[in-house]
């Protein structure tokens, strides 16, 4: 028999059944859809759109099948620069690497400010930068209309991601609200050399260097120390970016638990 | 009122048109073109032209609503955005299929190639000059215009495996193979079939088997017939659940894998036209061709150019028929293809055409009535 081994076939089943059946579920489904497919017909009508959804007889906001825009839904960001204070912290949240910081117009010629470009060939929308803004500037929205004929109109300029952000699309910003990182800024005294590297790039600027007295000579030390300041983090400014730590030159702030 | 028929409409197209050249012309030239000879001789070409016109848009029609009726079938739309609900994207498609390049493959068979196609596409097209579409619509009473037909309906095997042969690709070849074989074995039940449908109207002219129905459809009879005409019509055309040859889902294409550009739409057109010259067959020798039953009111009969209109209703019906069996059914194996051919094709066909001849001797069916010509 030429069909051996194949489980699908019953062999004491009619024959003509093999082909009517498949010719009435076909049927069936041809005269469900005759009216109205299940397909969306999508750049005419929207999942979000209120009157696609009482058109197809679904409220607002109760999830259909295939149902509205889910208010976790990753989508474009939104960028709300007034609040964004250049800390760094959601491109060094990336996984992809998409975000860049450019230097937007509005900062002082000391501290430009800096806020994120993203290239959105490269981001995999896993928010992980918005649970990171600790001003809660950047955000997903639902927005997910990317589509373009260009790569490079694929990277959102910060002005682009703000325009979002005006736009205030009916779309819901999610973002976990990170406990706060309990530890703090300390400094390992005999280390550090007053270079001011932390202060000066700290985004919220919560690092003043203060004077302190001429400090011993460190062990093996050739030239004595000319700077005689040290950094002091004002905690309840510190947004714990870690920018700090980063830009140290002799390694002398660490994380740690107040004393 | 004198019956408008197709031949006549070409004749008056170009009477006019040679009367407008005519009136330019001075008093010499405008005798010679003016003359009968010269109007005939134009007449026939409109005829082809408008006959031309009118397979091609219909086929490209006949895509269009193969691919609505197969979206509803998958709980789809099918093409909606170029025209209204898609009507133009058929047109869009061959026009991009126009412009490009063909490249025939290297060492390919450069005669065969292009020869294939293009006469696969104009035999094809050559069945519509004999089909008659209403009464009077026709090209002139051929008393053997069925065979004809399928004549020509049987060529296609010998130009698909010419091109398959010229493409110097095996898996063309290995398509080439399958798709005559397939033409092949569904040919003899196919005209088995065709045997019942003449011996019941005792006509090879089409006009006069659509004729012989006037007191019932020969689908009624001959059922048996026409469930074997339909099957080996699908296995002719290679459509779904007999597309092996071309297999899209798990072959290259079968024998048009090495086809782009306009040869490539040459085999898409010529399939298509196939399926609508079998649709045609269908309602010509099954379902009574352009007449209607007697008990539909007279209305619905008796305006203009309706047994155009009715020819084609029954013609898309038909085709949806087909659609609705590719959308149904899976593709058979080819040992079972051939075995169903031989093996169940075969009889049922020679048991169809004892029938009509059971039907002939006794000359009236108990429901449906009598055959008219041999009339009791």
């Amino acid at each position: 028999m030429a069909n051996e081994g194949h489980a699908t076939t019953k062999p004491d089943e009619n024959p003509i059944l093999w082909v009517t059946r498949p010719m009435a579920t076909a049927a069936r489904q041809f005269t469900k859809s005759l009216w109205r497919p299940s397909t969306i017909v999508y750049p005419y009508e929207r999942l979000e759109d209120p009157g696609f959804r009482s058109k197809v007889g679904v409220a607002s906001g109760v999830p259909i099948g295939v149902g509205p825009i889910w208010d976790n839904y990753r989508g474009v960001h939104a960028l709300n620069i007034a609040t964004c204070i250049s800390c760094n912290l959601c491109a060094f949240s990336c996984p992809d690497l998409c975000i860049e910081m450019v230097t937007v117009p509005g900062g002082d010629p000391k501290h430009p400010k800096k806020c994120p470009e993203i290239d959105y060939g490269k981001c995999s929308y896993c928010g992980f930068c918005s649970d990171a803004c600790p001003e809660g500037c950047l955000t997903m929205t639902t927005r997910y209309e990317l589509s373009t004929p260009k790569r490079s109109e694929m990277v959102y300029s910060p002005e682009k991601l703000q325009q979002v952000f005006q736009h205030k699309l009916p779309m819901n910003p999610i973002r976990i609200e990170l406990p706060k990182n309990e530890d703090s800024i300390l400094l390992d005294p005999p280390l550090c050399i007053g270079c001011n590297a932390c202060a000066r790039d700290c985004p919220t600027q919560c690092i003043t260097m203060l004077d302190i007295p001429k400090p011993d000579p460190r062990p093996g030390e050739k030239t004595p120390r000319r700077i005689w300041k040290e950094p002091v983090v004002n905690d309840s400014d510190c947004v714990r970016c870690g920018t700090c730590i980063s830009v140290c030159p002799k390694e002398c702030l660490f994380w740690g638990a107040p004393k | 009122m004198a019956t408008l028929t197709l031949y006549s409409v070409a004749y008056d197209i170009a009477r006019g048109l040679l009367g407008v050249l005519g009136s330019v012309l001075p008093a010499g030239a405008r005798a010679v073109v003016l003359s009968g000879d010269a109007v005939t001789g134009l007449a026939v070409l409109v005829f082809a032209a408008v006959l031309l016109a009118a397979s091609m848009l219909n086929t490209i029609l006949l895509i269009w609503w193969e691919r609505k009726l197969l979206g509803r079938f998958m709980d789809r739309r099918g093409a909606m955005h170029v025209g209204y609900a898609g009507l133009l994207q058929n047109f869009a498609d061959g026009l991009k299929l126009f412009r490009k390049h063909t490249f025939p493959p290297r060492e390919a068979d450069g005669l065969g190639f292009y020869f294939g196609p293009t006469a696969y596409m104009v035999t094809s097209l050559a069945i519509f000059g004999i089909l008659p579409i209403s009464s009077g619509w026709n090209s002139g009473a051929l008393p053997l215009s069925l065979l004809l037909a399928l004549t020509i309906f049987s060529f296609a095997p010998l130009f698909i495996f010419v091109s398959a042969w010229s493409s110097n690709n095996k898996y063309s070849l290995m398509g080439g193979l399958r798709s005559a074989a397939q033409m092949i074995a569904y040919e003899v039940p196919l005209l088995l079939a065709v045997v019942a449908v003449v011996v019941l109207a005792g006509s090879f002219d089409l006009t006069t088997i659509v004729y012989e129905q006037r007191n019932y459809w020969f689908w009624g009879p001959l059922f048996l017939a026409l469930i074997v005409f339909v099957a080996a019509m699908l296995a002719e055309m290679e459509r779904i659940p007999f597309d092996l040859p071309e297999a899209e889902a798990e072959l290259v294409e079968g024998w048009n894998t090495e086809y782009g550009g306009m040869l490539f739409a040459f085999f898409m057109l010529a399939d298509y036209l196939r399926a609508l010259v079998g649709s045609i067959l269908v309602v010509l020798l099954f379902l009574g061709g352009w007449t209607l039953p007697s008990w539909v009111p007279a209305g619905l009969s008796s305006f203009p150019l309706a047994g155009i209109l009715w020819f084609m209703v029954k013609t898309y019906a038909v085709f949806g028929l087909f659609v609705w069996v590719r959308a149904s059914l899976p593709r058979v194996r080819t040992d079972q293809l051939l075995r169903v051919g031989w093996n169940r094709m075969i009889p049922l066909a020679l048991l169809s055409v004892f029938l009509a001849a059971a039907v002939v001797t006794v000359r009236c069916v108990p429901v449906l009535g009598c055959v008219p010509s041999m009339g009791a």
